[in-house]
This record gives C-alpha cells, structure tokens and sequence, in this order.
C-alpha cells in the first residue's frame, strides 16, 4: 500500500556529465552530491515543461536585413544552382517545377561520389554561404567568461553586460528565431512538443534548509523514467509524479542560491539525454541559471554554457532544411566561426559556442524506481493549472 | 438488385408474437436493457470477440434514484429503433461470417445457397433461449424459420437467411427488453410471481448484470428455480461467480449516476488537471474502492463513507495532490495502485472523491447545494425539490464579489431568502464542508484568498470537516435503510410496497448490528419470495 510522504533523498550517484564532458566535472561537484541528501530540509521537485533556445529579436538585431524564412532558403538554393532570381521564382511559384515541366530539386544540392546529398548532412559540400548573423545590444544568456568585449551583449531581462552568447548571433537573422516571449521559435516548439509525448521527462529538483527564505541550495537535474505527463490544456500537468532515472548520464547537480525569488548557481557541467529528434542530448560545461521562482511554484528563466556546437547543428540538421527553417550550411559555417568554447587540445579549434535556453518547469514530485518519494510538488503550478494543493495533514493527538 | 429484407417489416410479427405468447399471463411487465446489458447479452451468448458499435440508447430516465426504475417505463424511440437495427445487422453479420460459422452455428445446411428449416430451427431454438431468455414458442420458431427461408430463398444464401432471422430476434421487444411474466403463486392465492424464467433473470440481472447463463436457465426449465433450496442454490452460485463485481458494479453505477460522466464538463481552462483521463479513471476509482471494499474485504457498506482505501492512477494522484511513484509505458496499461490517503486529512470515503466531487459541480466552481443535494438524495432517500423558477442566482454566480469571497458568504446571503432557505438548509450544511474541494476535487483551503471555513451539521450534529461529515453519514441510521430500500429497487425494477419495506426493516435491524455487508444483504434480498412477488399495476 502506498501512502503519503516524502523522506530527504538519500540514494547517491557519483558521475554527473554526459560523454565528451567528464573532463568538465569538477570533483567539487562529487562532493556536493555525495553531501547534499542528508543535509537538505526541504527538497521541491520539478518537471521542466518547456526548453527553447533564448531568442531576443528587435530592430537592432539586423541591421543589414535578415536571412529570411523558407522561401528565401528555397530562392537561394535554386539561385545556387544556376536559376536567376526571376526563374527561380517563377519556380517555386509553380510547385517546384520549371517553365519544362520538369520537377527541381530544390533543397538537395550537392553532390558526393556523383549523388545528390542533403546538405544538412554534408555541409562542407557547399561553400560557405557567410548568413548574416545577429547583432544588436540585447540578448538572453551569462557573462561566461567573466568579461565585457566588444561583442558581447546585454541580458535584457536581468541587466548583466558581457553576456556571451554566440549561437544567437549565428541563428538570429532567420525568421524563425526573430520572436520572442511569449513567441517561441516555431521550429524548436514544434520539437519540443513533439518529443514531450516520446521521451522520458527532464526533472529538476532543490534542495535547501528553507526554500522560501532563500540562501544556500542544491540544484540538481536528472531525467525521469516516465514521459511528462499532460494537462487538459495541453501543457505539462502540475502535480504529477515522476521515477528518476538512476543513470548518472543525465545527473548533473551544483551549488546554488536562491535570492529574493531567483535561484542561480555555481558553475558546473550539465547533461540531459533527450531520446528525441531534436534534443538528442543538451549538455553545457560552464553552465549557469538564473530561475525565477513563482508563488505558484512554477520556475522559469535562462540556462546555459558552452554548448558543443555540432549537438545544436545536428538537432537541425536532423529536422532538415524545410522544418529547421534555416540554411543549413550557412549555421554550420556560422558557428563554426562564432564557436568561443572548449578549445581541442590538439587543433585549438573551439568545439563548443556560447549559449543560452529559456527554461520553464512546474511542481512535480520525484521518487526513486524503489519507490522513495525525494522531492515534493510544492503549490499549484502556473496559473490557471488548478488550485490544487497537497493537504498538509497534522494527526489529532487526541 | 435484391434487397436484404428490411427489419421493420418484421417486427409487426413480432409484436404479434409477443401479445400471443402474453396473453396466457396475468401481467406483463417490460425492463428495458441498459446499454451495458445490451452489450453483454450479445457477448455471453456469441462471444466478446463480437463487436458492438456504440449505444442505441439516449439517456435514461431516473426514477426514484435509480435508472433501474426509469427503465420499466422507458420505450423505444424511432430514432432508437433504428439504431438498434443497425446494431442488430452489423452482430448478425459477425455472428454468420464463414469464420465464425464453425463455432457459433452448429449445423450445416445442406446446401450453403438455398434454405434449410430443420438446420434454421435448430440455430434458432438455440440462440432464442439465451437472447429471449426462455424457449420460443413454437410460433416464434416457426416466425424465424420463415424468415431465414425467405432471406435465403431471394438471396440463394441459407446464412444470409440465418442473417435476417437472427437481426430480427435481436430487435425483438423480448430481446431488448426484460419481459417479465407472472403467474398465480400457489402457496398465496391471490397473489401473482414471477414465472420461472423471469425469475431467472430477475436474479441474473440483479446479481450479474446480464442474462441468465445454462445452468441458471435449466434451473428455471426444470423448476428447482420455484423451491428455496433450488433458488438459494443458485442465489450462492450466482454470487460466488466473478460475475458478481460486474452486477455490483452495475448498481452502484446507477446508485452513484456514474452514468452522468457522458455528459459531464468540467472546465478544462479553470481545471486543467481534469483531463479527460482523470474523468475516466475518477469513475473507476469509485467502482474499483467499493468492489475491494465490498467483495474483496467484505466490509461494511457504512465504512464506504469513512474509508481512505483507493486506487490511484498517475492522473488522478496529480489532481489529488499526492505523490503516486508508479511509472506508466508509453501506450502501456494505466497502472493502478492500491493508496490510503492519510489519516486526519480531508480524502475520506465516497464524498472525498473526484467522482462525486466533480459529478455535483458547476462547469467552473463548485456547489455545496448540488453536493449536499446528492447526499441527500442519493445516501438518505430525501428529496430536495428544485427552486422555484423565479429564483436570482446572480450572487451566487458571482465568484468574484469583493464582498462576498466564500460560497458560504453567498450562500448565506441567499439564504436570507426565506423561499430559498428552506432547501438550502436541507443541501448547504451538508455541501459547504466540500468546499474545501474545488469543482474538480482538489483539495483547496481558500477562496478568492479567504480561508475556508468547512464546518457544517448533518441531523444536528456538527463536525469541522469532511472527515467529521463521513463519519456523521457512517453512523445516520437512515443511511443504511436507504441503500438497502435502493438495493431492492434496483433488482425488483420496482419500489418496495409496504408490506416489503416491513421485512426490509428486519433486514436493516439484523444488518446494522452484524454490519451491513453487501453479500449478506442481496443473498437475504434474492432469497426472498418477496423479491419475485409481481405487484399488479407496477409497470
């Protein structure tokens, strides 16, 4: 018989980053892991409902104009290929068929071994089609690296200069990502809600003597067993509980503080296998939060890190040019030019670029396979989610 | 093109055979087929791999608490009939498709393109007595052999025949419904009871939720059926089968008007944890925590109230707020989990459920006089009529007056109605403890930011929460005879007369002090002459 009830967590995993970060763990965080259970008063649980990379489109964003949506891919591609710009036009006009009647291949361009290939799949196939990339004052994410340079931005939201944040520059002339909130790039909400129904939830917790006065906590993410669970809206159900996921490949914990409602943390290695198209995997080293905590006991604001920039050019590559709604090539040259993290020891080539997420989580209960309830779901989530609560039941001692 | 013969033009017949068999019988009386019985009429007698798309039924009239009453006075609509054609088309089709044709029809006709009467009548006889619940007559059999002779005369097909024959028993009045006949009692001249087989399937129905099986039809062929021991016989085989959840089930399904899910709506941008997965599961829940209460446990109706045994499902766990560490695959079975929710909290017994919650709530915000109007009427047999039609509810729809934050503040300034108090003091103290449960059966502890205030009396005795009013409902006498007044009911299709509430009484007087256990009140219920005596005028 099951019954109510939580006890602090007490099983411990030692490893914390995904493959191609352990070198990133610092063995203060083995500490922190191996200490955090036994301390923790008070564990709150989470589901994270939403990731999407952190757009901030304004008019200084690009101001030499941008590179367009998927007509203009599609326009390019053919122009590429040998069409004028009129009869380009007139063949996309016509379905994809020139003035022949012969259908064109629009988006598969180059040619390995005498077959026409993907470019997503071999961009290096293609010239470096140089995209424009974003500029402006303003962007989401951290001063990683602890300076304020010329080319770095301004947290629009938070008010922190020298933010370093190179994947938006690579990614934010195209359409898809000139949004923001509550827009979201329509490529990455199309994945994301796809993969929330097929892969096992993303699950973080807190961990502090008092939560709501603040100070000293312990911040840690793991994946759940189960997939996240629905509400009748369509989003994520507050509430709900979920089994974490003992592999140590998507637990990652660090040290962190809670001040006047915003949670933040050290930084440390982060990774989350995602079993999904899109998210086969998000991983930072470097990593850093800044959530604000709501009354309802929803959480939501910014993570990031160096990201390895091929993991962001895979998730749309995989989508393809037509879903991603972006050229292909044209990010894959851009972050490799814009890649500002982990050096390879032997090429110096940076291998990982700066970047950030929106992040959105709600009150979710966490227990072990064993069945050990270790994190609680605290208020009623989001508003509107239902006023819901958890009974705090005292017993008569009559 | 030849045309498969139309139904309708059947059942002028058939009507016809059925005022000839009822006119040896000192009253007839017809109980409709709920849906479900419908189904598993058809089920039991060709198997569950037959597929039956959907209900002819609209929904069914309560009488009384109880559909099982409504359905003694429910017709067939047009609109109905036609569906229940449809239906009968598509279960004959499956049952005479060459696949089927092995197990299902035992004899082969002498040639597969043209009639055959001795191979139709045996087909007939046979599924006739297990759709009709009796032997047809001989009438009837010839009815049907001529039927079948004639579809497979035009359509050179003896199964096409069979098709058309089968279709027609299963638009029958005797199929869809109980046709209940009488006969003088001989141990009380005067008075009328049921014959055998409506007996049979009076227990049947009552005790299974479906038909009679063969062995409950030979006891009525042979007679045993008419002697107490042949009955108790039966009676405690009947409740020894797993068939038995499916009858308790069934009744507390109508007790409960679980049947009003198919129309509940609770809004989903207000409750987004209602999803239409925790209005499935919430039903379930209810029938799963009474079938373990009562069949497993054979505990004591009264502890229903007071109980915090449930089952959960991961949904259902997330709208009551408690943690359920259960995992479901993806596209696997929803797990349910045995769950006690915790002493001293508020999730007690029937009413702390999302069922009974949620079933007496508006769209958006909940009722304490739909709530407490359910107790009443649903656990202690009280009427509460409607308001008058003139009545202002603007107040009450109000939910966000600045001077007036809580149900109960608007309430009692309805209640400053004198025409209005009367039934709120009947529904409100009852009710406004539920509050602490909004519209969808979360727990909540405030209203538009004031604290709840859940006291509440039941009969003149106070309590301070929903765990004071289960308790007060456990221990109100009148409880006990309402579910067992609602228990006969619903297996006699019928109120109690006064005579029969005379003995009910005695029951209740023996029950209360051994504990009103559900086995021991349908077996003294099944086993009393009483339960088959046939009231004229009744239907």
């Amino acid at each position: 018989m099951t019954s109510a009830g939580v006890r602090p967590r007490r099983f411990f995993r030692a490893g914390l980053a995904g493959a191609g970060l352990a070198a990133a763990v610092p063995a203060l965080v083995l500490v922190l892991a191996g200490a955090l259970p036994a301390a923790s008063a008070e564990t709150r649980g989470y589901v994270i409902s939403m990731v999407h990379t952190a757009t901030w489109g304004d008019t200084d964003t690009c101001p030499q104009g941008d590179n367009g949506g998927l007509a203009d891919l599609k326009m390019r591609r053919l122009v590429r290929r040998g069409f004028s710009e009129e009869e380009a036009r007139a063949v996309l006009a016509a379905g994809g068929v020139d003035g022949d009647g012969n259908r064109v291949p629009i988006t598969a361009l180059p040619r390995l071994n005498g077959r026409e290939v993907n470019p997503g799949n071999v961009p290096v196939l293609v010239s470096d089609p140089e995209i424009r990339t974003a500029q402006g004052r303003f962007a989401f994410g951290f001063n990683l690296n602890g300076r304020v340079e010329p080319d770095s931005f301004e947290n629009p939201a938070s008010g922190e200069r020298g933010v370093d944040n190179r994947m938006w520059r690579a990614l934010g002339c195209f359409e898809v990502y000139q949004v923001r909130r509550p827009v979201r790039p329509y490529n990455e909400d199309i994945a994301w809600d796809t993969a929330l129904d097929a892969m096992p939830a993303w699950l973080m917790s807190v961990s502090g003597s008092d939560l709501a006065r603040g100070g000293g906590v312990t911040v840690t993410f793991d994946r759940a067993l189960n997939v996240a669970m629905r509400d009748a809206r369509g989003g994520v159900l507050s509430g709900a509980t979920y089994v974490v996921d003992p592999d140590p490949r998507s637990h990652s914990v660090f040290a962190g503080r809670i001040e006047d409602g915003v949670l933040t943390i050290e930084p440390g290695g982060f990774s989350m296998q995602g079993e999904s198209q899109f998210y086969a995997i998000l991983r930072f080293t470097g990593t850093r939060l800044r959530l604000e905590m709501a009354d309802d006991g929803s959480a939501s604001g910014i993570i990031g890190g160096y990201q390895p920039w091929r993991d962001y050019f895979h998730y749309l590559a995989i989508r393809g040019e037509e879903n991603a709604q972006v050229d292909l090539p044209g990010v894959y040259y851009a972050m490799k030019r814009l890649a500002d993290g982990a050096p390879d020891p032997e090429t110096g080539e940076n291998t990982a670029i700066s970047a950030a997420y929106w992040l959105e989580a709600v009150p979710a209960f966490h227990a072990t396979p064993a069945g050990e309830i270790v994190a609680e779901a605290v208020g009623p989530g989001p508003e509107l989610s239902g006023p819901a609560v958890r009974e705090n039941v005292t017993l008569d001692p009559n | 093109m030849r045309r498969f013969p139309r139904l309708p033009a059947l059942l002028a017949g058939l009507v016809v055979g059925v005022s000839a068999v009822s006119s040896a019988a000192e009253e007839l009386t017809f109980v409709r087929l709920t849906p479900a019985q419908h189904q598993r009429a058809i089920h039991d007698v060709f198997g569950p791999g037959i597929r039956v798309d959907g209900s002819a039924e609209a929904l069914g009239v309560r009488d009384r608490g109880l559909l099982a009453l409504g359905a003694r006075r429910s017709t067939l609509s047009a609109a109905e009939l036609e569906r229940y054609e449809a239906l009968a088309q598509q279960v004959a089709a499956q049952v005479t498709e060459p696949a089927r044709r092995a197990t299902l029809i035992a004899c082969r006709p002498a040639a597969d393109d043209a009639p055959d009467d001795v191979c139709a009548a045996r087909f007939v006889a046979r599924a006739g007595r297990f759709l009709f619940r009796r032997p047809l007559t001989g009438g009837e059999t010839d009815l049907y052999v001529a039927v079948a002779r004639t579809a497979a005369d035009t359509l050179d097909d003896y199964y096409a025949g069979l098709r058309a024959a089968l279709a027609g028993m299963l638009v029958a009045p005797e199929f869809l419904f109980r046709v209940e006949r009488s006969e003088p009692d001989p141990g009380d001249p005067g008075r009328l009871r049921l014959d055998a087989w409506s007996r049979a399937s009076r227990l049947s129905f009552f005790l299974w939720d479906s038909a009679p099986d063969h062995l409950l039809l030979d006891a009525a062929e042979s007679g045993g059926l008419l002697s107490p021991e042949g009955l108790d016989r039966q009676v405690e085989r009947l409740l020894a089968s797993p068939r038995a959840e499916r009858g308790l089930r069934a009744f507390f399904s109508d007790l409960l008007e679980l049947d009003r899910f198919a129309t509940l709506s609770i809004d989903s941008s207000l409750f987004p944890r209602f999803t239409k997965n925790v209005e499935d599961d919430a039903r379930e829940q209810t029938l799963r925590t009474i079938a373990d209460h009562l069949l497993n446990r054979n505990r004591d109706y009264r502890d229903l109230f007071v109980t915090r045994d449930t089952f959960l499902t991961p949904p259902l766990a997330a709208i009551y707020g408690v943690p359920l560490p259960r995992s479901q695959e993806l596209g696997g079975a929803v797990p349910w989990v045995p769950y006690r929710f915790p002493e001293g909290g508020s999730h007690v017994g029937l009413l702390g459920q999302v069922s009974f919650l949620a079933l007496h709530s508006h769209p958006g915000r909940s009722s304490p006089t739909l709530r407490g109007q359910a107790v009443q009427q649903i656990f202690l047999c009280r009427t509460v009529p409607p308001p008058p039609p003139d009545v202002d509810f603007s107040l009450l729809q109000d939910t966000y007056n600045p001077d007036f934050r809580t149900t109960r503040d608007r309430l009692a300034e309805h209640r400053r109605n004198p025409a209005c108090a009367s039934c709120h003091n009947l529904t409100d103290p009852i009710g406004l403890t539920l509050e602490v449960f909004d519209a969808a059966g979360g727990y909540r502890t405030t209203e538009n930011g004031a604290p709840i205030d859940a006291g509440g009396a039941l009969n003149g005795r106070t309590y301070a929460g929903p765990a004071g009013l289960a308790e007060a409902l456990r221990d109100e006498p009148r409880a006990a005879s309402c579910f067992i007044e609602r228990t006969f009911s619903y297996g006699a299709a019928r109120p109690p007369t006064d005579g029969e509430r005379a003995w009910l009484a005695d029951v209740q007087a023996e029950l209360v002090e051994r504990g009103v256990k559900w086995r021991d009140l349908v077996r003294r219920i099944a086993r009393h002459p009483d339960f088959y005596t046939v009231v004229p005028g009744a239907s």
